[in-house]
């Protein structure tokens, strides 16, 4: 039986460095898994060969029993996996709702012909696409903000808006550069909240985290990147008790 | 044979877009903006020059006067045009509009002052011939051969051995770790665009020498010279170099086969080739 | 009131040229010189298919037009791949062989003494010669136009367009294809400049190859700077406020022999001043 998510031997070099050494782990279904690793592990690398964003050296990503090796950013999306930056990438001077209609797979009228022709279908369309993005919204506590420009957005609301937009995609499983960074109090307990629901609902959860109260309290497995290699696994509680990580974590060498 | 005139007539063309290239490559590599007003300070140089010759200087003091104006003209477009509209958050196809605006400006107003009539330096030494290795090549032809080799050593002992230059070839290589570490990127953008249109001043007479001068010669020089820096390899002053030797050699050979007003044809062919097949140019920076 | 009408015909014809530059360097953001040489291509195929076969007038313009989309599409599918440093390049490649095919081909084109002859546009038995019987086609026209970018720009693709304008990567990241939403907005571009030559083929009754050239290129550039980027508003304004600029200059005394040079001169710096000082045009978004 294939895991679910399955990486193997992930290897990428950029000029002198070695971003990925043939790294190798993966991800169970319906799972909260957190990557964690000290700054320059390399978790955002494997975020972006995940998605097609970046072409590694050697290796193979499988999901589902699929290969992805080679496939391009959208296909994968198409395949039911969806990522979120580090730095958000909203699209700032656009409402929050339009940032969900963004990421919504409904192709109607998005090309001209569409769009010209049938100016009636796709209106009907994106009435039932702006009804559907609400929703999504609501699942995320953002609905009273749908009309709000994402400059206007707190920090809490844009990175609710970041997963908002993403669920939009209908991707099963969804990859989390560091949702929660940059929160506390009320917006981190809402964003801990959302991902436990997100699970329960039968998402998978693949989550880029530096917060060690984060990973205790959501994560059922935890992954240690370290140099691009996957030096540890297991529940959080042993990740973390770990002395030898810890020293790696705060900035010990190996 | 005619082959072999047009392959010495290349090369000697080829020198002279070697020049424009290598020009041009400077200020691309290091600002990452793609120039469009080059065009219209190589227009200008020459007819500085021109003004110059017919107020009476020597020829040599001629060319210098043009190349510290266009040198100076430089400057004062990143300075006063691209850094400010840079500082304002202006984004690259702003810039560009803007480039194109000055490059309009520049080259009407020569036209305005110096009429759209091809104007002539009217230096008979410059067709004046040698026979060298069995070829007949005029002293233009000459002068133009000798400043291109010329340019190109001095483009490549500048970017490899002054301190200015290695600074230019940080700043081209990685332009954000330039500006947070004291390589004062602004200063070395500047200095660049300086030089390299003080360098294109000589195309930019040496060029009209043979042909005569026109406001707008310089758009299809500068579009053949930023494929030869395209297709080099941005970042490589030897590939720009080479390439336009190659373009301009291609370019004449064509003639055999076809006529004269088709060759930006093969020019842009040629792009369309490296463009399908090998995007990232022949050598690296 | 027949020099209003010309005036206004043609301003309309270039409302076409202006949704069409809009839409390719205001909203995709492409930096395109090579505008004119589409209208030209539209123009040249739009008087041929006329002068040389029994096509009626609606279908010229329209097989001119699909030329312009194809061709349009052929220029940005392999630049866009690229890079956009690449399609600068491209693009004035392209304009400088236009001019070049429209100036020596004397066999197709007619060379640098263009097309004489171009016949009125015919529809339904109805002849269209005079500017006054023209308006109404050039009317029809540029509401056509305006309608189908105002459908494009309310329906999902403009926000497709508006979202690539804002983070690329971002859209490539939600499974949108940023090249092909790209390459369709360049082929709608394509449609509105070329029928936009077939019009003014047939207005104009003969094909120059001056009205296509780098010159022209710039001027629509302005066209869309002065108006506005990326609204429709900007698209109709530009044409109407700079075809009456030449009326104006023509009030002061400039001598002939530098006129088009002080045109293209003040289009020059209407650029560079609008970007420093006002990059959204008179009605439009920041560029």
């Amino acid at each position: 039986m294939s895991a679910y998510l399955q990486v193997s031997g992930l290897n990428k070099r950029f000029g002198g460095l070695q971003a990925l050494r043939d790294c190798s782990f993966t991800v169970g279904q319906g799972r909260i898994t957190c990557l964690v690793g000290p700054n320059g592990a390399g978790k955002t690398t494997i975020f972006n060969a995940i998605t097609g964003f970046l072409v590694p050296d050697t290796g193979h990503v499988e999901f589902q029993g699929r290969s992805l090796d080679g496939q391009s950013p959208q296909q994968i999306v198409r395949h039911g996996i969806a990522r979120t930056f580090q730095n958000l990438r909203l699209f700032a001077d656009l409402t929050a709702r339009d940032n969900v209609l963004a990421g919504m797979q409904d192709h109607v009228g998005e090309g001209p012909l569409g769009a010209i022709f049938r100016p009636f279908h796709t209106a009907r369309a994106l009435a039932g696409k702006r009804d559907a993005a609400m929703a999504v919204l609501a699942h995320v506590g953002l609905e009273d903000r749908a009309d709000a420009l994402v400059r206007n957005l707190s920090y809490g609301e844009q990175k609710l808006l970041c997963i908002a937009r993403i669920l939009a995609t209908g991707a099963e499983l969804l990859l989390l550069d560091e949702p929660t960074s940059g929160l506390s109090g009320a917006a981190l307990t809402e964003v801990m909240a959302l991902l436990r629901r997100l699970q329960s609902e039968g998402k998978t959860l693949l989550v880029v985290e530096h917060n060690t109260r984060v990973v205790q309290q959501i994560a059922d497995d935890v992954l240690f990147l370290h140099h691009g290699h996957l030096l540890a696994h297991g529940s959080p509680a042993e990740i973390i008790a770990d002395p030898k990580l810890a020293e790696i974590y705060f900035g010990g060498t190996l | 044979m005619l082959w072999l005139n047009l392959l010495l007539n290349g090369l000697v063309w080829g020198c002279a877009l070697g020049m424009v290239a290598v020009s041009f490559s400077l200020i691309f590599a290091t600002t990452r903006f793609f120039h469009v007003a080059h065009a219209a300070v190589y227009g200008l140089g020459g007819y500085v020059a021109w003004s110059a010759l017919k107020h009476g200087l020597p020829e040599w003091a001629a060319l210098l006067v043009g190349i510290v104006a266009c040198g100076a003209v430089g400057a004062l477009i990143q300075k006063l045009l691209y850094e400010r509209l840079d500082r304002s958050g202006a984004t690259h196809l702003v810039i560009l509009i803007a480039s194109l605006g000055l490059s309009a400006v520049i080259q009407n107003s020569l036209a305005a002052v110096y009429t759209s009539n091809v104007l002539q330096y009217g230096l008979p030494w410059g067709n004046r011939t040698t026979v060298i290795g069995g070829a007949l090549l005029t002293n233009t032809q000459m002068l133009t051969v000798g400043f291109g080799i010329l340019s190109y050593l001095g483009a490549m002992w500048f970017a490899h051995r002054t301190v200015l230059g290695k600074r230019m070839r940080a700043v081209a290589s990685n332009p954000f770790l330039a500006e947070i570490t004291r390589l004062q990127p602004r200063q070395v953008h500047i200095a660049v665009m300086a030089i390299g249109s003080a360098l294109v001043c000589i195309p930019g007479v040496l060029v009209p020498l043979d042909l005569g001068l026109q406001p707008f010669g310089g758009v299809p020089i500068l579009l053949t010279a930023t494929i030869a820096v395209i297709a080099g390899g941005v970042g490589s002053i030897s590939g720009a170099f080479v390439l336009a030797l190659v373009i301009a050699v291609l370019q004449n050979l064509s003639l055999l086969v076809m006529p004269g007003e088709w060759s930006i044809g093969i020019t842009f062919g040629i792009f369309v080739i490296f463009m399908l097949f090998r995007p990232r140019g022949l050598f690296t920076g | 009131m027949d020099f209003l009408t010309t005036y206004i015909v043609l301003a309309e014809i270039y409302v076409l040229l202006g949704l069409s530059t809009n839409l390719l360097v205001g909203i995709v953001g492409i930096f395109s010189v090579s505008q004119a040489a589409v209208f030209g291509v539209g123009a040249y195929l739009t008087a041929f298919l006329l002068m040389h076969t029994a096509l009626p007038f609606p279908v010229a313009v329209l097989l001119a037009a699909a030329l312009c989309v194809g061709l349009n599409i052929l220029v940005t599918l392999p630049s866009l791949r690229v890079s956009g440093d690449y399609f600068v390049v491209t693009s004035f490649g392209i304009q400088l062989l236009a001019t070049a095919v429209f100036t020596n081909w004397t066999g197709g084109t007619g060379g640098a003494n263009g097309l004489p002859g171009v016949p009125a546009p015919m529809i339904l038995g109805h002849e269209f010669l005079e500017p006054t019987e023209f308006i109404a086609l050039t009317t029809i026209g540029m509401g056509l136009g305006c309608l189908c970018f105002w459908l494009m720009m309310r329906a999902p693709f403009g926000a497709l367009l508006r979202a690539i304008r804002e983070d690329e990567l971002a859209v490539a990241a939600l499974g949108k294809s940023v090249l092909g939403a790209k390459v369709s907005a360049a082929a709608l571009a394509g449609a509105f400049a070329g029928s936009a030559g077939g019009l003014y083929a047939t207005f104009l009754s003969f094909v120059d190859p001056s009205s296509f050239d780098l010159d022209a290129s710039i001027f629509l550039l302005t066209m869309v700077v002065v108006g506005g980027a990326r609204t429709l508003a900007g698209s109709v304004l530009g044409p109407f406020v700079l075809l009456a600029l030449p009326q104006i200059l023509a009030l002061i005394d400039i001598p002939t022999s530098i006129a088009a040079a002080a045109r293209q001169l003040i289009y020059g710096l209407l650029l560079i001043v609008f970007m420093l000082f006002r990059p959204q045009g008179l009605l439009g978004e920041k560029l």
